[in-house]
Order: structure tokens, then C-alpha cells, then sequence
């Protein structure tokens, strides 16, 4: 326990010069109340006028016609939960995610979209299909991190929270099935060397702190379509 | 006022009569390999398809169908783009098949 | 070849080509191709050579060991970047393909025996030629101005360098209420948007930092590329009223309509046929004679008339027009075998001068030398031009098209080619941002 508290704090202090160091100044970081407020407060999502707004957005030039993804460079959004896709609008927006060149053309977009906009492109998303499902795969050297974590590392496992195969939990916990690897390893690291911080409380960014290079492409690959 | 009649060609939804003309012009003059046809992609999307981190989607390594779904989607106006409508009318679905092997056939490292 | 340059190029060329299966028919007797000017044609010939075929030796003769990119050089001005950002080096050039670099500038050449002179003194070699020398202004074409008052009073800030630094102090600090005049050149020139998007970016930075401030683009043409697009972004951005001859497909209601401005805005255009055509300058009073009468500038910005760069007369490659004819194909010059001409020197038909044109004309040409080389047949050539352009820092414009080979010309494939008149205030924003990122990919393409 002492160990998470020091962490937590050095990265508060660390991560705090990071962002000062953006520029602009980002929103403040999420806490769970906060959170718990900005996602009840979502308006109910429209995925017809989401569709329109996937077109008129030009969404498919980077994410594929139905959020599918096109290639290494963007996520796959299809079959994602629309209130992680909504959060993940609202921290494009409000500066909390901004990782490089690929994020600013979502920083400009969501700038340019109303809350209600948001919540019927999440919705347009949530209702295609997931691009792939991660079942268990016994003998895969990152099986046991998935299943059931590292209690020496305090690493809880993946799919208590990501679901059992992938395809997302509760509230803004999104899916990671079939997600495009090199994705899912750029997030990891992000979250591991402290350059993501859109997370509640280093919710996620905590079981990165430990993982290793290998285990980040063996997970990326565990879950990849 | 030529410049005209082409920016209404994009504002009426005249995308399919744009193509079978492309095609003809196309189809006439001798085809360009995949290589030479894709390098004109590369002041945006990298030489060779390979690209940083920049906005462009990276088309090394891109699966042919993928590529040649998209090219015609960006032609028939069926997929809302910036410019590449613009680019794809310039191209036969063979030259399309052309460059997408190109790309296909590319390394992906960055 | 030294052993090491040689062991680096193979490594380069193993690295690169990757996913092609590369084999040199040079592997014995390496041919040695002399580039002339390292723009972006130059640069990127070299490069693409070396893609090719890593064997063959390639030497760039450049006057400046730094380049500095004439494209997003208007930038400066309004403080978007600075004058270290249009900074580009070889080292990736030299270092990735073991491409040489000799900087120094070209007397003269031997077509015959097929040798290249340097100022410096050296004498090489070359199997094939390849020249880019850009272009050069001509600003005793315009009465009153001269490259001397170009860099003391009058910038044309065209090819960018110490012109460039001298207009931006100068519109930054231009009285309150002052007036920028910008002279923009007859076709053909480098460049089509450019005079138009430097107005335009300076009208917003007036916006913020000088309000009552003037911009007055004169001009020879009535029509230049992007055209309608970049005059409804004015009309849009600051209160330009677009003429009727242009206002047709312009939308009148919706999201973003063009409007009717009973108090036209800061930015004004004035079409040859309006009496925009300059007749003389007077650097003294800074004051331009037009044939619609007397314009008095606070600020004055002159893009005189342009030729084929210097290099492109010494060599004696440049026909009555003050270009370079060629045969498309290859970009062979007619005047001279053996050497090619790409870039704004060029005569390119329905092509634009714009790095865009000279990039995907150096592909070309560096393909038709790896094959002329080698004794293969030449392969069918194909052109692209994107100009991205801007109407403000968050309005994007463009010009996209594809040209083939159509009786020995260089066409233009019929499309359409511009931002769509109805396009959504997303397009838009996307475009400028499309543009900024474009400058980025553009240059490694050329020069990494």
C-alpha cells in the first residue's frame, strides 16, 4: 500500500509538470464523482443521427466506414462502449488526451461537437458490431495476466474489468477485443510512462507502471483481432 | 468558367458520372506500374506508404482489398472525404488494384 | 567508391527496400548521376534514385549547405513559425542513402563529353544529369524595382532568405491604419495560391494586431487557383465582397453562407480587368502606378514576373520563353541529351509550378535515368499535384489533380479539383490542419 502511495504521488507531481508543458491548459483530471456526474449527466444517444455525423465528420477517413478501423495508425471504434467513447470525446476536448499528430485531428473535431453530438456518435459506434472477441487462450504466456492478474505486482486481471472475452465491462470501461495491436501497445505505454492521464486516479495507469515491453505486445496480440 | 462546372459536378450528386470518363481516359493511355502511380501518394501518406505519426493514414502494408474498397468509395462519393475524391477520380479500378499491391507489398516499420 | 561509402549504401539499400526485391543491373560498373540543385525536385530525385537502385553513385552539386523551403514560407509573416522552421539539412540525405553532396554552383557543362564545371574548381563526371534549378526573378521587368530595392525596401519575399525576415518586420510594424500592398505576378509562376494565401493570412493577422489596417492584392489575371474557394473564404473571414462573375454555386443560406458586406472588410482584390495590372514603382513613396490609377503603400510586397533559374541558362536548356523544354516522358531536355530538367524550370504544360509538381516530376525523371541507364524500355509516367492553401490559419483550401501522358502532353485529368463550395465548416478545419501536417510529410518525403 505504501508503495502505491509514493507512486501516486510522484506521478501527481510528475504528471502535473507534464501537462503544464502542453500548452494549453487541459481540464482538471477526472475524479470518481466527478466522472460519476459527467456520465449521468450524457445526453440519451440517437445512432441514426450518429451515422450522419460519422459522415459529416469524415470519421471513416482514419476509423473505416463503420469504425473498423483503416489501419495501425487509429483504434478500431466499432462495438466500443458508447460511454467510453463518449468520455473519450469529452477528453479530447477538454485537453486530457493529446498523445501526438494522430490525436490532434480529435481534438480539433471535438471542439466542434456539441455533448448531444457526442452521445449519438458513441451510440452510432456501440450499435456495430465488435471487430473481434479475445476468448480464453490457455498457454498463451499473458493467459494468467488476463485471467488473474499478478497479485505480487498488485495487477488485477484485465478481464475483471475488460470483460471475459474482451468485449468491455461497466460504465466507461471500454472493450479491447480485436482492437488494432499497435494501438493497444501505444496506449499501454502511454499509461505506463506516464504520458496518458485521462484515467480515474491512475485507474488504468497502475497496472501499466510494472508491465514489460514483451508483456505489452503479448497482451496487445492476446487481444487483437 | 470551367472551374465552375467542375466544383458543380461535386455539389450535384454527379459522382458516378465523373468516373466511366476517367475510366475511358485511363483505359486509353498506357498504365503506370503500381509503383509509379503510388509514388505520387507519398508527399502525404510516406514514401512508400510508411509514415510517422502524422494525420495520413500510413498505406504501407494496407490489405489490397481494403485499399481498392476505399479508393472507389472515395470516387463514388459513398465514403465523405476532404480531397481524396478529387485524387480518386484521376484512377481506373485496375490502376487502383495496382497501387493497392504496391502498398500491400511494403513493409510497415516507421 | 570508398569500401565504407559503399558497405553504407548497400546497408541503406537493403534497409529501404524492404518488401521490394531490389536487383542491381549496376552491380559491376556503377553509373554516377550529377544533380543539379538541391530543392525539392533535386532532393527528391536523389532519393528516389537511391530507392531504386542503391548502386548508383549520386552527387547533388546545391549552392546552400541549408535549404530553406519556399513552401508555408509566407508563415513567417504572420508569426505561424519562423524563419529557423523553413530550415532543411542533407544530413538524412547523405547519412540513410549515401547520397554525396558537393555545395558549390555550376559554370558550365560539356554535353558531349558529358562533364559538369563548379565554381569551385571541380570537374566531374556524369552518365546522366538531373537539373533543378528552380526559378529567378525578374524584377527589372517591373520600372522602379531591382533586386537592390527588392532587398532594402520593396521584398518580393518569393524565394525565401533575408526578403523574407525584411517584409515581416516591415508589416509588423506598419502604422496603425496602414495599407499592405501586394503585387502578384503573371502566369506562369511558382506557386499559383501563394499570393492570394499571403493576403489572406496577413488580413488575420491584422485582425488581431492592427485592426484598421489595409490589404490590397493588385493583380494582371482575373482569375487564379484556388479561385472561388479562397474568395468565399475572404468573403467569410474578412468581409471580402465577392465579385458577381464568381458568386455562382456559392451558398446563400445553411451553415455558412456567403454574405453581401454593405462595409466591405480590410482584404480587396483587384483583377486585371478592374485595372489591376502594374505599370511602374515608385520605391521612394512606396507607391505603385496601375492602370486603374495611383496605389499608396505603407507596406509593399512585389512578386515581379519569373524565369528558369540561373543554372538552367548557363546550361543552355531554356527555349525563348525563359523555360526548359523537354520531352515529357522522361523529362529529357530536346536542347540537350542526357540531362533532365524537372521542377518550376520545366516546362510542364497543364501542371503547376509548386514543390507538389516537382516532387512527383523528380520521381519520374529519376525512374526514365534508372531505366535509360540501365538499356530498359521507359516506363509510362505519372503526375500528381495537391496544393493545399490557406484562408486563414483555420481555413483550409485546395487543388488536387492527376495528369498523364495524352499526345506527348502532359494533361490534366478532367475532375473536380477544388474545395466544394458547399463544404462544411469540418472539411474546412480538417483541410488547414490536413495542410499543416502535409508540410511535415511532405518534406521527409523530399529530404529524409
Amino acid at each position: 500500500m505504501s508503495k502505491h502511495l509514493l507512486l501516486f504521488l510522484l506521478l501527481f507531481v510528475l504528471g502535473g509538470q507534464a501537462l503544464a508543458g502542453q500548452g494549453e491548459a487541459p481540464a482538471e483530471t477526472w475524479t470518481p464523482v466527478r466522472l460519476h456526474a459527467a456520465l449521468a449527466a450524457m445526453p440519451e444517444g440517437d445512432a441514426e443521427r450518429g451515422a450522419r455525423l460519422h459522415d459529416a465528420l469524415f470519421c471513416a477517413s482514419c476509423h473505416g466506414e463503420r469504425g473498423e478501423s483503416l489501419s495501425r495508425h487509429w483504434p478500431a471504434l466499432s462495438g466500443q462502449r458508447a460511454p467510453y467513447t463518449y468520455k473519450m470525446l469529452l477528453d479530447y476536448r477538454d485537453g486530457l488526451r493529446h498523445e501526438d499528430a494522430r490525436a490532434e485531428m480529435m481534438v480539433v473535431l471535438a471542439r466542434m461537437m456539441s455533448e448531444q453530438d457526442m452521445a449519438d456518435v458513441a451510440a452510432f459506434y456501440a450499435a456495430q458490431p465488435l471487430p473481434g472477441s479475445a476468448p480464453l487462450k490457455k498457454g498463451h504466456p499473458v493467459n494468467d495476466l488476463v485471467r488473474r492478474g499478478d497479485p505480487q505486482r498488485l495487477i488485477t486481471p484485465c478481464a475483471s474489468c475488460h470483460g471475459v472475452e474482451g468485449q468491455g465491462g461497466r460504465n466507461e470501461t471500454p472493450s479491447l477485443a480485436g482492437q488494432r495491436p499497435e494501438y493497444l501497445v501505444r496506449t499501454l505505454k502511454a499509461f505506463r510512462d506516464n504520458t496518458r492521464h485521462n484515467d480515474v486516479h491512475q485507474g488504468m495507469a497502475q497496472f501499466a507502471w510494472d508491465l514489460s515491453d514483451e508483456e505489452i505486445r503479448a497482451l496487445a496480440e492476446y487481444y487483437a483481432r | 468558367m470551367k472551374k465552375f462546372v467542375y466544383t458543380l459536378a461535386l455539389l450535384l450528386p454527379l459522382f458516378a458520372a465523373t468516373a466511366p470518363a476517367q475510366e475511358s481516359v485511363a483505359q486509353q493511355t498506357e498504365r503506370p506500374t503500381g509503383e509509379m502511380m503510388g509514388n505520387t501518394c507519398a508527399a502525404c501518406h510516406g514514401t512508400y506508404g510508411r509514415l510517422g505519426t502524422a494525420a495520413f493514414v500510413p498505406l504501407a502494408g494496407m490489405e489490397v482489398e481494403e485499399f481498392v474498397r476505399a479508393m472507389r468509395a472515395f470516387r463514388d462519393g459513398t465514403r465523405p472525404s476532404t480531397l481524396m475524391h478529387s485524387v480518386a477520380v484521376g484512377f481506373s479500378d485496375e490502376e487502383y488494384r495496382a497501387m493497392a499491391e504496391f502498398f500491400a507489398a511494403q513493409g510497415t516499420e516507421e | 567508391m570508398q569500401r565504407r561509402d559503399f558497405l553504407k549504401a548497400l546497408g541503406a539499400g537493403a534497409m529501404l527496400a524492404s518488401g521490394l526485391s531490389i536487383k542491381s543491373v549496376f552491380a559491376n560498373a556503377a553509373p554516377h548521376v550529377v544533380i543539379v540543385g538541391g530543392g525539392v525536385g533535386g532532393a527528391t530525385a536523389a532519393k528516389y534514385l537511391k530507392l531504386a537502385d542503391p548502386n548508383i553513385r549520386v552527387t547533388v552539386i546545391e549552392k546552400n549547405p541549408v535549404y530553406l523551403r519556399p513552401y508555408g514560407s509566407s508563415e513567417v509573416l504572420n508569426d505561424h513559425i519562423g524563419m529557423d522552421d523553413l530550415e532543411v539539412r542533407y544530413d538524412r540525405l547523405r547519412d540513410r542513402y549515401g547520397i554525396e553532396f558537393l555545395f558549390d554552383m555550376v559554370t558550365g557543362v560539356d554535353p558531349h563529353r558529358r562533364t559538369v564545371r563548379t565554381a569551385g574548381g571541380a570537374t566531374l563526371g556524369y552518365d546522366r544529369m538531373i537539373v533543378s534549378p528552380g526559378i529567378q526573378l525578374l524584377y527589372e521587368r517591373i520600372e522602379g524595382y531591382s533586386a537592390s530595392v527588392a532587398e532594402s525596401r520593396i521584398p518580393s519575399a518569393w524565394i525565401p532568405g533575408t526578403q523574407t525576415r525584411l517584409l515581416r518586420d516591415q508589416l509588423h510594424a506598419m502604422r496603425p491604419g496602414g495599407t499592405f500592398v501586394i503585387v502578384a505576378p503573371p502566369n506562369p509562376y511558382r506557386c499559383p495560391p501563394g499570393p492570394y494565401e499571403r493576403g489572406a493570412l496577413m488580413a488575420e493577422w491584422f485582425k488581431v494586431h492592427n485592426p484598421t489596417a489595409k490589404v490590397i492584392i493588385l493583380d494582371a489575371k482575373d482569375s487564379f487557383v484556388p479561385g472561388p474557394s479562397m474568395l468565399l473564404g475572404w468573403n467569410r473571414l474578412y468581409g471580402y465582397n465577392v465579385p458577381e462573375r464568381f458568386q455562382e454555386g456559392m451558398p446563400t443560406e445553411g451553415e455558412w453562407p456567403m454574405k453581401i458586406h454593405d462595409a466591405p472588410g480590410m482584404l480587396d482584390w483587384v483583377a486585371g480587368r478592374d485595372g489591376g495590372r502594374v505599370l511602374s514603382v515608385d520605391p521612394a513613396s512606396l507607391s505603385v502606378e496601375t492602370e486603374a490609377g495611383r496605389f499608396k503603400a505603407d507596406v509593399l510586397n512585389i512578386v515581379p514576373p519569373m524565369v528558369a533559374g540561373r543554372v538552367a541558362f548557363e546550361l543552355d536548356l531554356v527555349d525563348g520563353r525563359g523555360y526548359c523544354p523537354i520531352d515529357r516522358r522522361t523529362h529529357e531536355s530536346t536542347r540537350h541529351p542526357g540531362i533532365h530538367v524537372i521542377g518550376d524550370a520545366c516546362v510542364a504544360d497543364a501542371m503547376p509550378k509548386s514543390g507538389f509538381s516537382a516532387n512527383t516530376q523528380a520521381k519520374v525523371a529519376a525512374r526514365a535515368v534508372v531505366d535509360l541507364l540501365a538499356g530498359r524500355d521507359t516506363q509510362a509516367p505519372l503526375w500528381e499535384n495537391t496544393c493545399y492553401a490557406l484562408a486563414g490559419t483555420e481555413y483550409g483550401l485546395y487543388v488536387a489533380d492527376i495528369f498523364r501522358l495524352v499526345d506527348g502532353r502532359i494533361t490534366r485529368m478532367e475532375g473536380p479539383r477544388f474545395l466544394p463550395l458547399d463544404a462544411s465548416r469540418a472539411q474546412i478545419r480538417i483541410g488547414a490542419l490536413y495542410q499543416q501536417n502535409w508540410m511535415r510529410t511532405f518534406t521527409e518525403d523530399c529530404f529524409a
